[in-house]
């Protein structure tokens, strides 16, 4: 690792060298007593007004000596470092800090003023509240640890800063309150992106594969979140939080799949209610993955299932219908996720014409032309909607709906009961980050039951949950 | 090393392997499954008795098409002739292409000659058949019980919608019918009574119905003898007229075979001493002029003892109230529902009378209806093997019927 | 997740192990014991919760079958007796699977499906093999209430329509009868052989193996209820009822209106079935492991092999179930209780004269 000389010519030479972009600039100056300084800064994401304010300005009528203390007693920036390593130099000036260099000085000054380009905090389309805070993480990690650090106003509130990327050196905050939180976790949390050998990672998601224990696996292994509050309540909880700068989406660990059936605003509204939701949620689950699969299996295998009168109705409706029942519930529900994944890219001008192709086209049309039975199209549309009742868990509740589906067309309702098996036996045997899957339910915890599928009030909630084995048990006094 | 490689990528080709079985069994459809559109959904069956052994009339839905306008259902009725009620069906398959599904028939109904042999021989396909719900509802019928099924009901768009209508809970309540399933036919069939009883059903066309359809057949007369006009006679197959069915009479079976026909009066006094019966009615008389009475509530036993001699009881407990009388009547006699003690009196002697003939009725059949070898037998191994071969010959009766008026 | 809590082996007990019951084996008892069908039930199950207490204590030492066997015989034999005890759960796999087969045939379909049909289950077994032994207690976390739902669900439609008087008069089928039934029910009872291959995964608690006996009891209360309800509603046809638990309950009168209601609470149970008739073959998976040595793949080759060569033998005794299962529970039935009731009595008996030993 080479380091700077003090030699200004040959120091910006070999700077240069490393940093050949033409989008990295440099500004020469000399104070009034003839020491020479060199700015060194990445043009698009240097604050220049800053820049001049804070550095260049006060250094004009510098009178000191060459040496980096006494030319930072000058400064005005707030954030100010030294380094004398190229290598680190240019990794600072690649972050935005500009290098401030100056003739006779073994060391550089990296003063911080970055440009920030953010959005302003806004509530997250994707998890709307009724009751509850509405602000939501933003792409930069500085202002979502600001968000953090304003909800905790304690020392034992840790952000350990780690660069993941080798080539983006996206800074990644672990978050985690001392004492509470399980030091194995933070530990294995710190190690396992140690680990990561990357070039780019340019958002959360990418972090999870890295932490899950089953990386290939359908089910989610971390948690995410776009919400300081939630973030927040699980740190408190004893989790570890992740905050990836580029990222509106923060990560907490451990992950138990109970979590993506709470709301946010299931702490804010009565116990009763909330434990009303839940169970509403994972009802709406449940029949989201299960009833296009039962409804097909019992037209092609088990015509039981139906009451004689709806039979005969379903057999009416699907007299005329050109396809097998099976090809049916297939192509609806293909149709439904081509619909779904064109509405949420599409612009939003065009949605109103997408709705009326959709409603319409499809909804009337298909069934009046034969195409499609009304019962396939009710199923799916519930299914559609249920699915959401949990948004978190989209990604694989529709992967399991279509699977369901495809089984139940070949198999039947054994296929269903078997992949039912198939699926209980893989979660029950994930585990990430010494946490089970699908605990507190398996392995039992009836302690930690009360924060479930069912709510207490938080009065009877005065100890953290015992899954995640906080050395700090205790929150309530 | 390899080998090692080749093993962590196992599972994921074995996933890609049943992805692609998976999906190939979802698109060619063909596991011998039998899927809705290739289904005769058959809602009720009519078996009769031919020279060459079955003829089995099925009703097979049939769904209306998108247009629902009109709502109900329709049906179509097939009839098929075999050696066995088995070939029957499968004659049925080969005349539709439709594969016969018996999962929903909820309607066995017997042919009056059908019935007269032990019916378990036409029966027993039912029986053994796994996918055949034996909780379906079992009845005789008048004449041919084929007409009976392809008949046109004036009340429902199917026959055997129509027919079970009559055997609902309500019907059931009413005291006018006595219900019973296959699973309880057989369980009496090879239960140590091997006695029991089907509701008889009779077909008549909607304009004669009027005035009753009663009949009394077979058995003891009745002794009340109000209301029921001797009426309806055969009328399967009068054309395409519409169709109106009772089953106010019971048939009753010894040894899988139909021994006798109980009248209404005793349908309902076997009904009254099930304690079947709430808010039906029964007829009585005040100073000659016809009243009826609600019953409101029915407490009938059927016990048996066996010091000496078996003797059995007969006891019944009925609470009414005043429902209707034939005569005119001031409003303050309206507003009344107490009963005088001379209707009362009449009543439990009209019940009674009822009993005694439904009593007889089931000793001259030898058909032991009131499961009195059962009883024996739960009761004492000993009683039962000493009593067992004439039981009913042996057992005298302790007849009583109480009538409560409410107050 | 190496170890199988003691509630983990109370649920299995008390909840997921009487599920295995409530197939065939009512029609197989009222065919021999009639009305008397409860008698051999009763015995079989105070039999078996003796012997699992009898596995329960000799969890306590802490030590797998084979580390067992290897202290009271020596290696060699250790080896031997291990096999021999894997192939008899593997034998005893058979029945429930084939069981199981018949089962899902008749209930999951309206007309009688291709073989292929329960192929599927085949690989569910194998990849039951391939999960870590202990980590399978935790399904138990989450069988277990549902096998209670789907238990309690069936006997609250179906005890109504039940006559319990036909359970009278107690006797009538008299001790050959009784002997008959009892001989014939042998091959359903194996759950505490079940537990043998979990031996030195058993996280032991005081009081374990009583306990643990108390619940396979009180499971078995359920069973014995379930059987009186199941005689009382078919009486004399009792016999005929080959799938039991899914037929008690649709003389339930809301069906009529609502459909098979009665198919949430028999899918909930067959689910349950479905696990536990794979836990023979990961038994034998188990104590094969055990004898000659645990290796990364090895758990689920031989969860392959043993599922193909199960998937095997049912499409060769497709259409000879009567002959396998008479010659099961009519012939063969006395290694049943060898396996289950005397290995443990008899493994126990070595461990406590080894233990007077030890203290001498």
């Amino acid at each position: 690792m080479k380091n700077i000389s003090g030699k200004l010519k040959g120091d910006l030479k070999e700077l240069k060298k490393l940093l050949p972009a033409e989008d990295i600039l440099t500004f020469e100056f000399t104070s009034e007593k003839g020491l020479a300084f060199a700015l060194v800064y990445a043009d698009p994401i240097t604050d220049k007004e800053l820049l001049g304010e804070q550095v260049i300005e006060p250094l004009l009528n510098y009178e000191g000596k060459p040496a980096a203390a006494e030319v930072g007693k000058k400064l005005t920036s707030p954030e100010l470092r030294t380094e004398k390593s190229f290598e680190k130099l240019s990794a600072e000036i690649l972050a935005g800090n500009p290098v401030l260099l100056f003739e006779g000085a073994d060391e550089a000054i990296i003063a911080g003023t970055k440009k920030v380009f953010t959005r302003a905090v806004a509530e997250p389309s994707t998890d709307v509240v009724v009751k509850g805070p509405r602000e939501g993480f933003i792409e930069d990690v500085k202002i979502n640890t600001s968000l953090v650090r304003r909800r905790f106003k304690t020392g034992e509130l840790k952000m350990d800063m780690v660069e993941v990327g080798r080539r983006s050196k996206t800074v990644v905050a672990v978050c985690y309150l001392e004492g509470t939180s399980t030091k194995q976790v933070v530990e294995d949390v710190k190690k396992k992106l140690g680990e990561i050998d990357i070039d780019y990672i340019p958002d959360s998601s990418y972090l999870t594969h890295f932490l899950a224990s089953r990386p290939y696996s359908l089910v989610k292994q971390v948690g995410t979140t776009e919400k300081p509050d939630i973030f927040c309540a699980k740190i408190a909880e004893g989790r570890v939080g992740l905050l990836v700068d580029g990222s509106p989406i923060a990560l907490t660990v451990p992950y138990l799949l109970i979590e993506d059936f709470q709301s946010s605003e299931d702490y804010f509204v009565p116990a009763y209610r909330a434990t009303f939701t839940r169970l509403l949620r994972l009802f709406a689950l449940i029949v989201a993955i299960y009833l296009p699969a039962f409804y097909v299996a019992a037209q092609l295998f088990k015509l039981q299932l139906f009451p004689v009168k709806l039979l005969l109705t379903i057999a009416g409706s699907i007299r005329d219908i050109p396809f097998s029942p099976s090809l049916e519930m297939l192509l609806v529900l293909l149709v439904l996720e081509v619909l779904n994944e064109a509405s949420i890219r599409m612009p939003k001008y065009v949605g109103m014409a997408l709705s009326v192709v959709g409603a319409l086209v499809l909804g009337e049309t298909a069934v009046s032309a034969g195409f499609v039975s009304t019962p396939a199209i009710i199923i799916i549309a519930f299914s559609g909607i249920g699915l959401y009742a949990v948004p978190n868990l989209i990604e694989q509740t529709s992967v399991l709906r279509l699977v369901m589906l495809l089984v139940a067309g070949s198999v039947g309702t054994y296929g269903i009961v078997l992949v039912t098996a198939f699926v209980i036996l893989y979660l029950v045997t994930t585990e990430n980050f010494g946490a089970p899957l699908v605990a507190p339910f398996s392995p039992l915890n009836a302690h930690d039951l009360r924060d479930s599928l069912v709510k207490y009030n938080l009065g009877s909630l005065p100890t953290r949950p015992e899954l995640l084995k906080s050395p700090n048990r205790r929150r309530l006094r | 090393m390899k080998l090692r490689k080749f093993l962590h990528t196992v599972p994921m080709k074995i996933y890609l392997i049943l992805l692609a079985v998976v999906t190939f069994a979802f698109f060619s459809n063909d596991f011998g499954l039998v899927d809705i559109q290739k289904t005769a959904i058959i809602l009720a069956a009519g078996i009769d008795k031919t020279e060459a052994g079955y003829s089995l009339t099925a009703q097979i839905a049939v769904p209306k098409g998108t247009d629902r306008t009109t709502g109900g259902t329709s049906s179509v009725e097939i009839e098929a002739e075999g050696q066995t009620v088995s070939d029957c069906i499968s004659l049925i398959f080969s005349k539709t292409g439709w594969v016969p599904k018996l999962v929903f028939c909820d309607l066995i109904v017997l042919g009056e000659e059908a019935a007269k042999e032990d019916v378990v021989a036409s029966l027993n396909y039912f029986l053994r058949n796994d996918y055949m719900p034996d909780s379906c509802l079992l009845a005789v019928c008048e004449g041919k019980a084929g007409e009976l099924i392809s008949s046109k009901s004036a009340i429902d768009d199917a026959s055997s919608l129509a027919i079970e209508k009559l055997f609902s809970d309500a019907a059931v309540r009413s005291g006018k019918v006595v219900t019973n399933t296959l699973k309880d036919f057989a369980i009496d069939y090879y239960g140590v009574s091997k006695s029991s009883y089907l509701p008889f059903v009779r077909m008549t066309d909607q304009a004669g119905s009027q005035g009753g359809s009663s009949s009394g057949s077979s058995g003891g007369g009745s002794s009340g003898g109000s209301g029921g006009s001797e009426s309806g006679g055969p009328s399967g197959g009068a054309g395409d007229s519409e169709k109106i069915y009772s089953a106010e009479e019971t048939a009753i079976f010894k040894n899988g075979a139909m021994v006798g026909l109980l009248p209404r009066e005793q349908t309902l006094a076997f009904s009254l001493l099930q304690g079947n019966m709430f808010t039906g009615t029964v007829n009585s008389e005040e100073g000659g002029k016809p009243v009826t009475l609600t019953v409101m509530k029915n407490e009938g036993s059927v016990s048996l003892k066996t010091d000496g001699a078996p003797r059995a009881e007969l006891s019944l407990e009925v609470t009414v109230r005043l429902c209707c009388r034939g005569t005119t009547a001031a409003m303050q006699d309206i507003s009344s529902d107490s009963v005088t003690p001379e209707i009362i009196s009449n009543t439990a002697d009209r019940l009674d009378g009822y009993i005694r003939d439904l009593w007889q009725t089931a000793k001259d059949c030898g058909c032991d209806i009131f499961k009195l070898g059962r009883m024996l037998y739960r009761s004492s191994l000993k009683e039962y093997a000493r009593w067992k071969d004439n039981l009913l010959d042996a057992t005298e009766a302790d007849i009583s019927a109480k009538v409560i008026s409410m107050k | 997740m190496n170890k199988i809590s003691a509630r983990q082996i109370y649920l299995f007990l008390a909840c997921v192990a009487p599920m295995g019951k409530l197939i065939l084996l009512p029609a197989q008892l009222a065919n021999f014991s009639k009305n008397d069908l409860l008698f051999p039930l009763l015995v079989h199950l105070i039999l078996q919760a003796a012997a699992v207490f009898c596995v329960l204590l000799l969890s306590k030492k802490g030590e797998t079958l084979y580390d067992l066997l290897v202290s009271a015989f020596g290696k060699i034999a250790a080896k031997i007796l291990a096999t021999v005890f894997a192939l008899f759960l593997l034998f005893a796999a058979l029945l429930p699977l084939l069981e199981q087969k018949l089962f899902v045939q008749n209930v999951f379909y309206d007309t009688l499906p291709s073989v292929v049909s329960f192929a599927p289950y085949f690989l569910f077994a194998a990849f039951v093999c391939a999960k870590p032994l202990a980590g399978f207690g935790r399904t138990w976390d989450i069988l277990a209430p549902l096998a209670a739902v789907g238990l309690v669900g069936i006997l609250a439609l179906s005890a109504p329509n039940a006559d319990y008087g036909a359970l009278m008069p107690a006797g009538a089928s008299g001790g050959a009868g009784f002997l008959k039934g009892a001989a014939a029910g042998f091959p359903w009872f194996y759950d505490a052989a079940l537990l043998i291959p979990l031996l030195g995964h058993i996280d032991y608690k005081e009081g374990m193996a009583w306990k643990g006996a108390l619940f396979y009891l009180l499971g078995g209360a359920f069973v014995l209820f379930f059987f009186a309800t199941f005689y009382g509603i078919f009486q004399e046809t009792a016999v005929n009822q080959l799938f039991a638990f899914s037929s008690t309950s649709k003389y339930y009168s809301g069906i009529t209106m609502l459909g098979r209601i009665d198919y949430v609470f028999i899918y909930a149970i067959a689910l349950v079935t479905a696990f536990y008739c794979a836990l023979p073959v990961q038994g034998c998976v188990e104590c094969a492991l055990q004898a000659y040595g645990r290796k990364k793949y090895l758990p689920t080759i031989l969860g392959v092999l043993l599922s193909a060569l199960l998937f095997a033998l049912s499409l060769l005794l497709d259409y000879k179930f009567a002959d396998v299962l008479q010659a099961i529970s009519g012939t063969v039935f006395w290694l049943f209780p060898a396996f289950c009731l005397a290995v443990p009595a008899l493994l126990l008996l070595f461990l406590l004269k080894g233990g007077r030993r030890e203290t001498a």
